[in-house]
């Protein structure tokens, strides 16, 4: 039997300091994660939600013990919805706060400003935006893109359309990256289905009224409307299609019709608005975790994305035990595509990975699965429509 | 943090060179020019197009930048010669909202909203990111001295004493024998020019021009430097332009310090700030921090 | 293409209408303390979120909440005015001439936004007032809020109109901006005047954001948005000149309606400036040129 002599016992004292204060630097040096989302500028209404999404994810792996002992520091700088903004507040992140992945960039000026900046240094950029030109950028694989790109939502949507039986489909678009291409894209499928695209209209989404284009959007007769804008011009709009009596279809994306929305609009304005947005398969448990984390059963698409963002950095840095941008570039396909245990939350996959074993993160906006060029690798969408001031869903598909 | 700040200097000394510009046009010649965003992004959008769609080498993209902007200061100085005070303000505000939009529509052109991107810098890929910022600091604060004393010296020059007369009274300057028309659209060609190249300068750090980079919340923080840094003279133009980027970047690590505000109340109260602190140099200095030296002419009241 | 014409030409009336209101306010403080106070935008913001809380949380119909908006405007508009501007405006004498004072009214602006930003985030709110369907005539379509937006945007044009026509007060601050030397030979309070034109201007900026935001919704960049169309306005028709910002506002209005006739609504800032450009070509002191009444 071993009896530790008093020597060994001092000796031992002595070191436990030095070998356990070796440990815990090691433990106790954090995970450094940036935020850069609009917090005011045009993007405004976006950001602060996708912040508290984002805070919300990572204070759980951090109350569940964190990433291996290591906790999770987010910081969160505003990009003013302007590409310069976006790149001096990206600069503080990486140069001055040392954040291994930068999160949650949404106009796609600022991600396209952005990027370079992230590739250089060697920092992950997951983003939300969806200009086709973003992933086609030379970055290496150090963008990662959430948002299904302007080809796939397109299509879908043209699909749908389609298919609920539109035959004349007018597009209202602001001015973006995507407002002409979406159109191109979604005319060619529409006439594949047997309908037809019969215009479109591209205004300046900083103006305060629309009359004019509504008027010219019902000059051409369509029985379906798609609202390819934001949540302020899209406000604004449907106001005004109720004024000038339009009762067909209104067709938008989820991030346009979110709950905030629908609060400042009276429910006859927004009655029957469909919208869809990227998403998992029904009953996913990230969907339910976004839902709980943020107290709402509609959670918006951006908070879903930026929840996946954080929970795919944990999940690769635990898997590559390192937390530099460069190893979550090289891990993060590894845990969350492939052969591994399906898991739908980042605390799960924390413990799977502790337990060594593989795994494949299912996100809340939807599989999470990535090209290598950082598209999503198809996804469903869900299809939910505005009854009497609430969304319901309709369809999954 | 040695990266940051160095990136930070050569935003501020781009600062510099359009309040610099702002100078020669408003300090100097007393005319109300609003459209620098438009003059600012002529440059880039020059400068980009050139090298990247033309494969022109860099330097002949920002001399193009110069080149191109000043030509455009000559037009809109034309159109808008019978103009005074803040009738010019909002026309050439015009100018620079329809060069965004412009840019913004013109997708053959521009890229629209999309912007261009893969814009060339001088040894980008060869030097390391740090190196690479170094070197631009270099090259920028390089010209905005080179652009100063040129400005201060043709702002000491009998030009600019004639600029200046316009400025204090044009009926007088006029019927002094000056032709004031020439004398103003050159000046609006000077400075416009000197956006220009600072536009071109821009366009290679970013390596990305978009429309979204030239709203009128960069010529309002440009008049802010310049009018902070002090009318008239070229050093305070260039105090002015530090100071406001200084305030931008500053109160980023302020917000730090205020606890339990949510995000978006931080980067109000971010931007708040640098409107607060920006009124109290007003308050404090009202001709600037360095203010013209002369009063010879008198000052309007 | 007439009907199309017309119904351009109706929907940019009714904008001009509301337009005019934040205008005359803004060229009426131009007038008497001459210098452009871009902080009427910023106001515009502080009046329609004041009216907003008056109408959902306070439950007060329209009338009632645009009276609170023009209250709230006065109020915030006298207040910053006396902290920020006061000390740099020009009739007083402030070293840095008329450009101090409106570089501050354009940094007030900027805090102005953020503190309203920093209370009610950036969501946009909408008031709680029923939406009604156009009414139709002629084949023209007209909402009945905006009938009743231009309707009160009148009243508050001929109010101001009989206040400065017809009251003692309105005549003093006439006096004031026709000529501040003589009115204070005559004894007239300068700084009283120049309360009053600032509280009058202001007032009518934040009525005339609570009747923009009755029409679309309201967020932190509501007056921001606006200014640009507001100092477009009150300078085609002549600084300082009031019925000239009511003609300057139709002329904004119904110009960037009916250039959607030949461009695409992309461009609709872009015509503004240029039918501006046009105007200042012929007029180069603006419609009515610079006067105050």
């Amino acid at each position: 039997m071993f009896r530790p002599t008093r020597r060994a016992a001092l000796l031992g004292s002595l070191a436990t300091p030095f070998l356990a204060r070796t440990a815990l630097a090691q433990a106790k040096e954090p995970i450094r994660l940036g935020t850069l989302t609009p917090l005011t500028g045009a993007g405004g209404s976006y950001g602060p939600a996708m912040v508290k999404a984002a805070r919300a994810v990572a204070d759980a792996i951090n109350a569940a013990g964190g990433v291996n002992g290591r906790r999770i520091e987010l910081q969160s700088e505003d990009d003013e919805t302007n590409p310069d903004a976006g790149v001096r507040a990206a600069r503080k992140l990486i140069d001055v706060g040392k954040v291994s992945a930068i999160l949650g960039t949404w106009a796609s000026a600022v991600t396209t400003a952005v990027a370079p900046l992230c590739w250089e240094s060697r920092t992950m950029l997951f983003t939300v935006s969806g200009a086709d030109s973003i992933t086609k950028l030379p970055h290496n694989g150090y963008i990662i893109r959430t948002q299904p790109n302007t080809e796939l939502q397109s299509m879908r949507a043209a699909s749908y359309l389609a298919e609920g039986g539109a035959k004349r489909v007018f597009a209202l678009s602001a001015q973006t990256p995507f407002a002409v291409d979406s159109y191109n894209r979604l005319a060619a499928v529409l006439k594949e289905r047997g309908s037809e695209a019969v215009g479109d209209v591209v205004y300046d989404a900083s103006k305060t009224s629309f009359r004019s284009e509504v008027d010219q959007a019902l000059r051409a007769k369509p029985d379906a409307l798609f609202l390819n804008g934001y949540t302020p011009d899209v406000t604004v709009i449907l106001r005004e299609l109720y004024r000038a009596g339009y009762e067909g279809k209104k067709f938008t994306f989820g991030y346009a019709a979110n709950a905030k929305m629908l609060e400042s609009l009276p429910p006859e304005v927004t009655e029957g608005l469909i919208s869809f947005s990227p998403s998992p398969d029904p009953g996913s448990p990230a969907y339910a975790a976004v839902k709980q984390a943020l107290g709402t059963d509609t959670p918006d698409t951006y908070s879903c994305q930026i929840h996946d963002h954080v929970s795919l950095v944990a999940l690769a840095v635990a898997k590559a035990g390192d937390a530099s941008g460069a190893a979550i570039h090289d891990a993060v396909r590894t845990i969350s595509q492939g052969g591994g245990a399906k898991i739908g939350s980042a605390l799960d996959g924390l413990k799977a990975l502790a337990a060594g074993q593989d795994v494949n993160y299912e996100g809340a906006s939807g599989p999470c699965d990535f090209t290598e060029r950082g598209d999503i690798e198809g996804c469903k969408f869900r299809f939910e429509q505005v009854r009497a001031g609430k969304i319901t869903l309709l369809s999954v598909s | 943090m040695e990266n940051y700040l160095l990136a930070m200097a050569v935003f501020a000394g781009l600062y510099a060179l359009m309040a610099l510009g702002l100078n020669v046009i408003w300090g100097l010649a007393g005319m109300v020019n609003l459209g620098l965003a438009g003059f600012f992004a002529v440059g880039a959008y020059a400068s980009a197009l050139l090298t990247v769609r033309l494969g022109w080498p860099i330097p002949v993209g920002w001399v193009a930048a110069a080149v191109a902007a000043a030509a455009v200061g000559v037009l809109v100085a034309l159109v808008t010669a019978r103009l005074r005070g803040d009738y010019l303000a909002i026309v050439t505000l015009g100018f620079s909202e329809v060069v965004r939009l412009l840019a913004s529509n013109e997708i053959w052109l521009t890229g629209g909203t999309d912007g261009i991107s893969g814009i060339p810098g001088p040894g980008r890929a060869a030097l390391s990111p740090i190196s690479y910022n170094l070197l631009y600091a270099g090259l920028v604060w390089a010209a905005v001295a080179v652009v100063g004393a040129l400005l201060a010296r043709l702002s000491n020059a009998p030009f600019g004493r004639v600029l200046r007369a316009i400025r204090e009274d044009e009926m007088v300057a006029a019927v002094a024998g000056k032709r004031t028309l020439l004398f103003k659209v050159q000046a609006f060609a000077v400075g416009a020019g000197v956006l220009g190249l600072a536009g071109g300068l821009y366009a290679h750090f970013n390596a990305y021009v978009a429309p979204d980079a030239f709203q009128p919340l960069v010529t309002i923080y440009v008049v802010l430097a310049l009018t902070a840094g002090g009318t008239g003279r070229m050093a305070g133009a260039v105090l002015g332009a530090v100071l406001v980027v200084a305030l931008q970047e500053g109160t980023r690590f302020g917000a730090d310090l205020v606890p339990g505000v949510s995000p978006v109340q931080a980067a109000a109260l971010r931007a708040g700030t640098i409107g607060a602190a920006l009124i109290m140099v007003l308050h404090l200095r009202p001709n600037g921090v360095l203010p013209e030296f002369s009063r010879r002419y008198g000052g309007p009241t | 293409m007439l009907a199309d014409a017309l119904q351009l030409l109706l929907n940019g009336l009714m904008a001009g209408a509301v337009l005019a209101v934040p205008a005359i306010g803004f060229t009426a403080i131009y007038a008497v303390l001459r210098f452009p106070n871009f902080a009427v935008g910023g106001m515009a913001t502080v009046g329609a979120y004041a009216g907003w809380v008056a109408n959902t949380r306070l439950g007060w119909p329209a009338p009632a909440a645009l009276a609170v908006a023009f209250a709230a405007g006065a109020a915030a508009g006298l207040a910053s005015d006396r902290v920020a501007l006061r000390a740099l405006r020009p009739s007083r004498g402030g070293a840095g001439g008329a450009l101090a004072a409106a570089i501050a009214s354009v940094a007030l602006n900027i805090v102005i936004e953020n503190a309203v930003r920093f209370v009610w985030g950036n969501d946009p709110r909408g008031y709680d007032l029923p939406v009604y369907r156009d009414w139709r005539m002629m084949g023209l379509r007209a909402g009945p809020q905006q009938l009743e937006n231009a309707a009160l945007a009148a009243a508050a044009m001929a109010a101001v109109f009989l206040f400065l026509g017809f009251t003692r007060t309105g005549r003093m601050m006439r006096a004031v901006a026709d000529n501040p030397q003589l009115a204070s030979l005559k004894g007239i309070d300068a700084g009283r005047v120049a309360a009053l034109a600032t509280g009058l201007g202001m007032g009518l900026a934040g009525f005339g954001g609570m009747l923009i935001g009755l029409d679309t919704s309201i967020d932190p960049l509501t007056g921001f948005r606006v200014m640009l169309s507001v100092f477009a306005a009150a300078v085609v028709g002549g600084l300082g000149s009031v019925p000239g910002a009511v003609l300057g506002a139709f002329v904004v209005g119904v110009g960037e309606e009916l250039s959607l006739l030949a461009l695409p609504p992309s461009y609709r800032t872009a015509v503004g400036f240029a039918a501006i450009l046009l105007v200042l070509s012929f007029r180069p002191r603006g419609l009515l040129g610079e006067r105050a009444y």
